[in-house]
């Protein structure tokens, strides 16, 4: 699903040169639970960012589903985003103005669904995350866990190919941190990709497979059993 | 502590540059504005106030209905003063102008020079109005007969001295009259309403004193201390019938009073304070353009809105930014501090900025006053804004604008609670946004409303340009002092007449415009004059080519015609006066006139000639009628030269063969036209910088606050855009409460500025309408404005990369 090889990425400031990935290769299958870990600053979110089509690298070959990406243009990118890809995030970054229920529907007006349709969807992924109660209320209103497992459903409601988690139980105690690691399992279970990168040992034994990340390049691979 | 608010406030606006700039930039515009208008007003309310006994001076106001006329005078009867004086020990004293003589040439060196301000007076002059003497006695100055009292710039304009007492000056009165001057005064101060330069003896006046029913003097009554004008107003009738009616029975047969008003007929003398002579006076005929209390209104709140637009750029900014400060507020909560001392750190801020606001406000009036002295027709300097108050002004108005701005904020931000704000979890959301939102409001209604008025302003303007006026204006050169040449007249006409691109003439200084010389005279429809036989009407000498000459058109009958000998006893009539005689042809009735209640002699009336305007589009079309004499203050030259220079040239030069002694003086019909609507001119100019400044101000806000609106949303505009919102869908979404807010304004502002309007057209008896398209050209810019104002802080939010807004997290 995931193929990239010689990937690079660099920051450059007036006075300093960041590499940020350096020559990065790496694949992941359909269907894979991937954990990747690191010290801050090895370049995972950079690669994150790439991964989820946010950010264009500056050398190297991305292919996603087959195509070629590294080079498309921010509409190009956008509308390939929109539909294969679900953002989990460590704050959340749901919209304080809108409703658990809008905030879910978002990504679904954004891809263009009809409303009634988008109505049902919205419920359904409510439903099975059990926020359906919820439904009116503003994320300031929720617990850290309920606006995750919001977060979450806003993710999955379009059924993306791909789920892209940043430090997903960053901000969360140990059970709710744990409840929705049980959800993105889940979720890999019924067929979803996952990439997660995360500090946690714990959070990453749920994956399949732990990349490491030292300086912009993987030192170390391990096979979950 | 004090000197530590200053610290904090100079390097927190050094901090936020971007706001401080706005703010400060938004302040000083609206307080530059503020400061001209404040300029403008106060000199057009400070007029008369130098004499010093301003409160006590009344001038006498006449108004007659007669014959279906309106008059509204500034003029009375010659011994109407003195009878009052006489009968009313409340008068202390009062003084008249005859200034229906019109200019004077005085003799400088060989030739004469024309001075138009000139007037005689009463040898009371200076014990009513205050005067600077330079030399002089000057109660005594004007007892005699052959005295004048010059201004020290017609001193030394005619002498390139002030030291010319007993010195004599030869004026054309009568041929020529010698006058001794007796007194020489300081200029007459720029805010009066009358700056004679020249004040000739009253007894020199050519006027036949004495009569109780003509109306030449503008008479001014000095009441003694405690007296008020309105007990002496209410005995003014007891004087009509007293003195006034016995008159009028002797000329007109008129018996009673009673009988003269059940006729529709009216007279009716009144007192105006000296001081509301300039502002409120619009009566014929004024001793100089007055200005209009209308407009120190409309001006005076265009100048408060446009500091409370200000303000309120300053309020909006600043709690829009409360969300950076928030942290501030909560740590210095934590310290220790109290809100009251939080109060005093943003004030202080507000302040500070209000006072670079000033600063700047003044430097931008001092560069603009040439322009604004071009626009208002005033002559203000520099100096003028240093005066006792405009310093006070300077000091306080910052301290004001400050605390009124600042309050607000101050204590909005100090009421922050430390813990949730230091927690972050502090969000000013939409619900705060209600204040802010009406603000902008306020903003945008005061912009439309200033729109829509200029708009219709110059619709007016343009209507009055091209509104079909019953005559041609155009390419009329009108040669004035033409009595100067004497028994030349005719030979003067044909060597014009030769000269290439001029086409025909007329002899006559009657023409339709407000600074021409106008005569009125009472006719009776009957042989015998009776209360309801009278019609009053301007009666002009013209020759016949007049009509064809100025293009007016004919209703019925004929023009003048040198074929028909019998023309001298005949008379054109204007479609006013047929409607007066309740006839629709009157053509071969007769008009009588004559002296003394014998109206003995008949006029025929030969033609009805088209109603054209002769007067302001603001006044109805009066009765006005033509006969064959002659008229010899000027004429008129129709003209079609390409270059009109070399033709002028060429005139000059003829004129100074046949009246060398005379200054040659001409004018455009079409110029004299516009002057007759150069205060609306001068309003739609002021209007239209007023509502740039406003729209200006209005819209360094509406950039703040769409530059802080963006950035408070930068998480959410982020979060959209990684799941897959288009750049269009964010401009949308940021643009869209702006908008709707102006559309809100425009709703609001529509009524009050159709009302404003229709009210200001009211000054128009021919006026255009308030059409529908201005609300939507007014509204469309409005929108189109805020628009491009967002638009660019939005387009610049809706392009960043998601990941540089979400990565602060």
């Amino acid at each position: 699903m995931i193929k990239i090889s010689q990937l690079e990425k660099i920051y450059r400031t007036e006075e300093v040169e960041t590499v940020a990935l350096n020559k990065l290769s790496l694949e992941v299958k359909e269907g894979e639970f991937v954990a990747i870990m690191g010290p801050s600053g090895c370049g995972k979110s950079t690669l994150l960012n790439i991964l989820g089509l946010l950010d264009d690298p500056d050398a190297g070959s991305f292919v996603f589903n087959g195509i070629e990406v590294a080079g498309f243009n921010e509409r190009k990118r956008a509308d390939l985003r929109k539909r294969n890809i679900g953002f989990v995030f460590q704050s959340f970054n749901l919209i304080d103005e809108l409703t658990v229920y809008e905030n879910v529907e978002l990504p679904l007006i954004y891809t263009g669904v009809k409303p009634a349709e988008r109505k049902k969807i919205v419920e359904d992924v409510l439903d099975k995350m059990v926020i359906m109660h919820r439904r009116n209320h503003y994320p300031q209103q929720l617990s850290g866990g309920q606006q995750q497992r919001v977060a979450v459903a806003r993710a999955v409601v379009n059924n993306p190919k791909l789920i892209l988690a940043d430090e997903p139980t960053g901000n969360l105690d140990s059970s709710n941190g744990n409840e929705v690691m049980q959800l993105l399992t889940d979720l890999n279970e019924q067929g979803t990709t996952i990439i997660m990168v995360t500090h946690s040992e714990h959070d990453a034994r749920y994956s399949h497979r732990i990349i490491r990340m030292l300086d912009g390049q993987t030192v170390m691979e391990n096979i979950m059993v | 502590m004090f000197n530590n608010n200053w610290k904090i406030a100079y390097r927190s606006l050094l901090k936020n540059k971007f706001f401080t700039t706005l703010n400060i930039v938004g302040l000083a515009a609206g307080l530059t504005c503020f400061l001209l208008i404040t300029l403008y007003v106060t000199n057009e309310l400070g007029y008369d106030h130098h004499n010093k006994k301003a409160d006590r001076i009344f001038r006498i106001n006449t108004d007659i209905v007669m014959g279906g006329t309106e008059l509204v005078m500034t003029v009375a009867p010659d011994p109407m003063p003195e009878i009052l004086k006489k009968d009313y020990p409340e008068i202390e004293e009062y003084t008249r102008i005859y200034a229906s003589s019109g200019s004077k040439l005085i003799k400088k060196g060989t030739t004469f020079l024309n001075e138009t301000l000139v007037a005689h007076v009463d040898s009371t002059y200076f014990k009513v109005f205050s005067a600077t003497a330079i030399s002089g006695d000057l109660n005594t100055a004007l007892n005699e007969p052959n005295t004048v009292v010059v201004t020290k710039s017609m001193a030394e304009k005619y002498f390139g001295t002030t030291d010319v007492l007993g010195k004599t000056l030869e004026t054309n009165d009568n041929g020529s009259t010698i006058y001794k001057i007796t007194g020489v005064i300081e200029d007459i101060p720029k805010q009066s309403h009358y700056r004679p330069d020249l004040l000739f003896s009253m007894d020199n006046a050519p006027y036949q004193f004495g009569q109780l029913l003509s109306h030449n003097f503008q008479t001014y009554l000095l009441l003694k201390d405690g007296n008020n004008a309105a007990s002496l107003e209410a005995k003014f009738s007891d004087y009509v019938m007293r003195h006034v009616l016995p008159a009028a029975k002797q000329e007109m047969q008129i018996n009673s009073m009673e009988e003269f008003e059940q006729a529709g007929n009216k007279l009716k003398y009144s007192l105006m304070p000296l001081t509301d002579i300039h502002l409120h006076s619009n009566r014929f005929p004024e001793l100089a353009v007055n200005g209009n209390i209308q407009y120190i209104y409309i001006f005076s709140a265009v100048a408060v809105f446009i500091l409370l637009i200000a303000c309120i750029n300053f309020m909006n900014l600043s709690t829009a930014r409360s969300a950076n400060r928030a942290r501030e507020v909560g740590i210095r909560k934590v310290l220790g501090s109290e809100k009251s001392t939080l109060i005093r750190q943003f004030l202080t801020e507000s302040t500070l900025l209000s006072y670079l606001a000033i600063f700047l406000a003044l430097l931008a009036t001092a560069l603009l006053l040439p322009l604004f002295n071009d626009i208002s027709g005033k002559q203000f300097e520099v100096a003028d804004l240093f005066n006792h108050f405009f310093i006070v002004l300077l000091f306080f108005l910052p301290l004001v604008v400050g605390l009124l701005a600042g309050t607000y904020p101050a204590f909005f931000l100090s009421s922050f609670q430390p813990l949730q704000v230091l927690k972050s979890k502090f969000s000013t959301g939409h619900t705060k946004g209600g204040l802010r939102s009406t603000l902008v409001v306020v903003q945008f209604v005061t912009s439309i409303v200033l729109i829509i008025g200029t708009l219709v302003i110059y619709r007016q303007l343009n209507y009055i340009q091209t509104r079909n006026i019953g005559f041609n204006k155009d390419q009329l050169l009108v040669i004035n002092n033409t009595f100067a040449l004497d028994n030349q007249k005719e030979g003067f006409r044909n060597e014009i007449l030769k000269l290439s691109g001029v086409i025909g003439s007329t002899n006559s200084g009657f023409l339709p415009v407000s600074a021409s010389s106008r005569n009125d005279r009472t006719f009776s429809t009957q042989a015998a004059m009776t209360s309801s036989s009278g019609l009053n009407t301007q009666i002009w000498g013209v020759d016949e080519n007049y009509i064809p000459l100025l293009g007016m058109e004919m209703k019925y009958g004929r023009n003048f015609s040198k074929e028909f000998g019998t023309d001298s006893s005949g008379i054109i009539i204007n479609e006013t006066i047929a409607a007066l005689m309740g006839i629709e042809n009157p053509v071969g009735q007769k008009l009588y006139s004559g002296n003394n209640g014998g109206m003995t002699t008949p006029y025929t009336i030969i033609g009805v000639v088209k109603n054209f305007h002769f007067e302001s589009l603001k006044q109805q079309i009066g009765p006005v009628a033509f006969w064959l004499k002659p008229a010899d203050y000027s004429m008129a030259f129709k003209v079609n030269a390409k270059n009109i220079n070399p033709l002028l040239a060429s005139i000059e030069q003829t004129w100074n063969k046949m009246a060398p002694d005379m200054p040659f003086e001409y004018s455009f019909l079409d110029e004299s036209f516009a002057r007759m609507y150069e205060s609306e001119q001068r309003v739609g100019q002021l209007a239209i910088s007023f509502a740039a400044l406003t729209i200006l101000i209005a819209c360094l806000g509406l950039f703040g606050l769409a530059a802080f609106m963006a950035e408070q949303r930068n998480k959410e505009i982020g979060v959209r855009k990684v799941l897959g919102a288009s750049v269009q869908h964010i401009m949308a979404l940021l643009t869209r409460d702006f908008i709707k807010l102006v559309g809100i304004a425009a709703v609001i502002a529509f009524p009050i500025a159709w009302y404003a309007m229709h009210k200001w057209l009211e000054n128009f008896a021919f006026k255009t309408s308030i059409g529908w398209w201005i609300f939507f050209v007014a509204g469309g810019i409005a929108i189109l404005i805020a628009l491009i104002t967002v638009g660019g802080q939005a387009l610049k939010a809706a392009i960043t990369n998601p990941i540089k807004s979400l990565r602060s997290e």
